[in-house]
């Protein structure tokens, strides 16, 4: 029940010839003296600490490269000091990355000169920060309609349209409050508002619940998915929280100093990690919640193949684990009229236990 | 040299060895922590120079006061340079074509603004600031105005405050301006804030008296040269504010108006500025203060207005006189201070919701205009233009009556504790005069040493560098006597003032009630001008150093008094309550835990307690406290620039050694970095 919203589908087609909302190549970002003689040399390869001992350079993100598609939710996870935070401000050059490539729908980012690269905030990539970054001395309202007041419109149509946002977020009523007056969740969906009001292609959060109680963040991230559900904006959000991240991410992009160690689905990252250090971050993650039957289901036996409930490959092993408990007997995966298989008492327990890997294909 | 070998040969032995092994393993660390130590360090490596030039020193030019050999005598060229300005004034091109200009740009703009004010008479005047005080500040605030207005003209001094306000006016414009400007450019620039900072932190902690010779140099006697004083002296806090609000802008905001695509000026304009508004309004607020303070010290130089019958009421005696113009000050102080206060309080607020809508927005602004223009209307009609002599009331009497009680009663001869003149007596006779004897004894370079292993202990080899250079420079201007003098006034009078301001400030932090009690005569205390407070010293005490040394000592004490409250209040509750937990008394809390931990605003306290005393002391020459204050004002008196000038470098350099000696840097923090 906790993930109202479904993953989607690992393969749930992926429309190739789209271009990609981001598409981020090889990019550095290295501070310190020096910077840009970093990447691609010999000491690219040196660890952090070498790297500062050697350089005096920090190397916040190294050799990144990924698409973000549009429409879809796109996590980028990692501890603090992980370079997530410095990868999405490199998205729309608030930092500006020492190499590599950036487009954005296919337009060469790097390349822009300031008033294009100004455009392209204004317009295309709007942010949520970690601390809301509002106006103190501003209402709610004029907070919300600083992004159009910047883009020039004039004061009756961007308070009009401020006022419709106000009301998307559900924040009706305390217009004229000053941001100081509202509580960190109130202020957040100041900040949210603020990025909605401009109408922009993509999202990017950076880390926009953190600062927040939980129970509130829980509010702020149904908002997030109810928002999504209804606009499907392309959106780019970074958390330290793997919860969260399992939640909103359509995919999930790990990253440890720097770099990627894993890009997937919430799925895949649970159920296949890449290595050592994302077994360790998803230890505790309740299994049967993330993973669906595709992945803990066996072919059908031919008398398995009419009898018990039917279940769609999306469905959770949580979900899955009920139906089976109630009929007393397996379960048919079934995508189409078409039964890919069926999930049983057995099949279900050795992915709560963490036995789905090799020993389930084993057994 | 020697101090440190034997302190660490010694101190192992004399301390407790009960246990042998423990204390054998003591020795090395402690030696290693005894050499390692800063301090220790630092005060060897004088000790060494000291040994080495000491002797070199004391067989070339022995004896107390500076050697003659040393001095440069400047008067020659300082005369030289002054009668070629005399001179020239009228006829170079560099007064004709610049100097000119400003002066008559500011003759014509406090012309314009006294005529102005003299043209709403005093109806108008009275109504249009209350009505203004209204409108920024509210109803208390609006009331004070009217009552303060009302008290300057009961005591006939409209005119004078009338020419006050003209001088302050255009000297705070100018002020804001250029120390906006100033504080624009260091706000924005990084190389522009580290070539500002040094020189505005310096010029703030300078007496205001040093500034005025200079001016007189250029601009002689009068209204602008006043005006362009108070402006060098009031424009500093502006342009330091501006810089550090702009600066200080919240990191996380600007990044989310960048993100949102502003362009440069947008973000200055609508983020940059309005986030620093309360740094602008301080700094606003404190620019008219000290230039209300600077403006009544001006009128030595001919500024008018308040501050003229100050200073004449003052080298008479006159009491009475004195008050009935020193009172104005203080109200236009406390009025202009409460109104920018109130009014920087409102704008962090929403706006109020509800009233009439009249009551808000240009309605209101246009209701106040509409009103000052009728009553002014109603003023003149009705005759007279300043203050209707019959609404005035001659206090000079009863005060000078009150005064001479003063004298009569407590001035001498109470029994047991004695009367002020005892006291100013006693202080004289065994603070002042052997401090003076002391510091004059001392060879030059024995206050050369102390100055630089004060300054080195307490900040780095640069301030010590500072300090000892400044002060060598007082020698080499041949007014070291002077110049001692004058310092044993300042270090008694901070002596005194310390005294009580830790005590009272302690108390103050522990009792709630003594501090509600103390807030508001602080608050009050703190807007005045240092030139006031001559004024009731002088009732007491006469003339002479020992009034000198009581209004420094009252003008510096709310300072150190709230410095040390704040700082010992502020002390983290969790490490005094961790102390209580494990059963601290009182005494063993204050002196264990909140002391120490109150340690850099303690220091602030003595920085602070320096320079205010130093420069009230130099004040003290306008009431006859000698030494470099009386040359200054001889100078100008005289038109003897060469002793003036001399005399206020040997102030500045004396400021500035007592700073560097007084204030810690800040030691950089790696961490963050």
């Amino acid at each position: 029940m906790a993930t109202t919203l479904a993953p989607e589908t690992p393969d749930s087609p992926k429309t190739g010839d789209r271009t990609p909302v981001f598409s981020v190549r090889d990019m550095w970002k290295v501070f310190g003296p020096k910077a840009d003689r970093v990447p691609g040399s010999p000491d690219a390869e040196l660890s952090a600490a070498d790297l500062r001992a050697r350089t005096g350079c920090t190397a916040a993100v190294r050799d990144v490269s990924f698409d973000v598609e549009p429409g879809e939710v796109f996590v980028v996870m990692g501890l603090s000091g992980s370079g997530k935070s410095t990868l999405v401000r490199c998205l729309t050059r608030l930092i500006e990355p020492t190499s590599g490539t950036l487009k954005i729908d296919g337009e060469d980012v790097m390349a822009m000169d300031k008033a294009r690269l100004r455009d392209l905030r204004r317009h295309r990539a709007a942010m949520v920060f970690q601390h809301f970054g509002l106006l103190p001395h501003r209402s709610v309202l004029d907070n919300i309609a600083y992004g159009l007041e910047i883009q020039g419109m004039g004061k009756a149509e961007r308070r009009a349209k401020a006022a419709e946002m106000v009301e998307k977020v559900g924040l009706t009523g305390l217009e004229r409050r000053r941001p100081g007056q509202l509580s960190g969740g109130q202020q957040q969906r100041v900040g949210l508002a603020r990025a909605l009001a401009v109408d922009p292609e993509v999202l990017l959060f950076d880390e926009p619940f953190s600062a927040l109680d939980p129970l509130i963040r829980r509010d702020m991230q149904e908002e997030v998915i109810r928002l999504h559900h209804e606009e499907r904006r392309t959106m780019v959000f970074i958390t330290h929280d793997l919860s969260e991240a399992l939640r909103l991410g359509d995919r999930i992009m790990l990253m440890r100093d720097g770099g990627i160690v894993q890009i997937g689905t919430p799925e895949e990252i649970v159920g296949s990690p890449a290595d050592e250090y994302v077994r360790d971050f998803v230890r505790d993650v309740p299994r049967e919640q993330v993973l669906t039957v595709r992945r803990a289901m066996r072919p059908a036996k031919s008398d398995e193949e009419d009898g018990g409930p039917a279940l769609t490959p999306g469905t959770t092993v949580a979900d899955a684990i009920e139906a089976v408990a109630r009929s007393g007997g397996p379960a048919r995966v079934v995508d189409g009229g078409r039964c890919l298989g069926v999930v049983d008492h057995a099949c279900l327990l050795s992915v709560v236990a963490g036995l789905d890997g090799k020993e389930a294909a084993a057994a | 040299m020697s101090a440190t070998t034997t302190r660490s040969r010694t101190d192992p032995d004399t301390a407790p060895s009960a246990d042998n092994t423990a204390a054998a393993e003591a020795r090395p660390s402690l030696l290693r922590t005894l050499v390692s130590s800063p301090t220790v360090r630092k005060l060897a490596v004088l000790a060494v120079i000291a040994a080495v030039l000491i002797p070199l020193a004391h067989a070339k030019w022995a004896g107390a006061g500076w050697p003659h050999a040393l001095t440069v005598d400047v008067s020659g060229p300082l005369e030289k340079s002054s009668d070629w300005i005399l001179d020239n004034r009228d006829s170079h091109w560099i007064f004709l074509y610049f100097f000119g200009h400003i002066s008559q740009a500011i003759i014509t703009g406090v012309r314009v603004v006294y005529i102005a004010l003299l043209a709403l008479g005093w109806a108008g005047v009275t109504a249009g600031l209350t009505l203004l005080a209204w409108r920024v500040a509210g109803v208390r605030v609006a009331v004070t105005t009217l009552v303060s207005l009302a008290v300057c003209g009961v005591l006939g001094m409209w005119v004078p405050t009338m020419q006050t306000l003209a001088l302050m006016a255009v000297a705070v414009t100018a002020s804001v301006v250029i120390g906006g400007l100033l504080g624009l450019a260091g706000g924005l620039s990084e190389l522009a804030f580290r070539v500002l900072r040094p020189v505005l932190d310096t010029m703030q902690v300078l007496p205001a008296f040093a500034y005025l010779l200079p001016v007189v140099m250029i601009f002689g006697n009068g209204v602008p040269g006043a005006v362009l004083a108070t402006v060098i002296y009031a424009a500093p806090p502006m342009a330091r504010l501006t810089a550090l609000g702009l600066r200080g802008a919240d990191a996380g905001v600007l990044e989310a108006v960048a993100s949102l695509g502003a362009t440069w000026r947008q973000r200055l304009l609508s983020a940059r500025f309005p986030l620093a508004r309360k740094e602008l309004l301080l700094g606003i607020n404190q620019t008219i203060m000290m230039a209300l303070s600077m403006a009544v010290i001006a009128s030595v130089i001919g500024g008018g207005g308040l501050g003229d019958r100050v200073y004449q009421a003052l080298s008479s005696v006159d009491v009475g006189k004195a008050l009935a113009a020193g009172l104005p000050i203080v109200l236009l102080a406390v009025v202009m201070d409460r109104t920018i206060g109130v009014a920087g309080e409102r704008l962090g607020a929403p706006p109020a919701e509800g009233g009439s809508r009249l009551l808000r927005g240009w309605p209101a602004w246009a209701g106040v205009a509409v009103i000052t223009a009728v009553i002014t209307v109603a003023g003149r009609l009705s005759g007279s233009q300043t203050w209707p002599g019959g609404l005035t009331v001659a206090i000079e009497g009863p005060v000078n009556q009150f005064k001479e009680w003063i004298v009569d009663h407590i001035y001498t001869g109470v029994p047991v504790v004695g009367g002020t003149a005892e006291w100013a007596a006693n202080y004289l006779k065994w603070v002042l005069d052997p401090l003076r004897e002391g510091l004059q004894g001392i060879p030059w370079y024995g206050i050369l040493l102390i100055v630089a292993a004060l300054a080195w202990l307490i900040g780095t080899w640069a301030t010590a560098l500072t300090a000892t250079a400044a002060m060598a420079a007082i020698g080499v201007l041949g007014v070291w006597e002077p110049s001692m003098d004058t310092l044993s006034q300042v270090l008694a009078a901070v002596v005194v003032t310390l005294v009580l301001g830790f005590a009272i400030g302690i108390w103050a932090a522990r009792s709630a009630r003594l501090e509600r009690m103390l807030r508001p005569v602080l608050d009050v205390c703190q807007t005045m001008p240092q030139f006031v407070y001559l004024i009731p010293v002088v009732a007491l005490f006469d003339v002479g150093r020992a009034p000198a040394a009581a209004a420094a000592i009252v003008y510096a004490l709310p300072a150190v008094i709230r410095i040390t409250a704040q700082g010992i209040r502020n002390v983290d509750p969790s490490a005094l309550e961790s102390a209580r937990s494990l059963g601290a008394t009182q005494g063993q809390q204050l002196r264990q835990v909140q002391l120490p931990l109150a340690r850099p605003a303690l220091l602030l306290a003595v920085n602070q307690g320096v320079v205010l005393v130093l420069a009230v002391v130099v004040i003290g020459g306008l009431v006859g406290s000698g030494a470099l204050g009386y040359d200054v004002l001889f100078g100008l008196a005289q038109g003897d620039l060469a002793t003036g000038l001399v005399a206020g470098v040997a102030i500045v350099c004396l400021g500035l050694m007592l700073d560097r000696v007084t204030q810690p840097t800040a030691r950089r923090d790696r961490k963050g970095a």
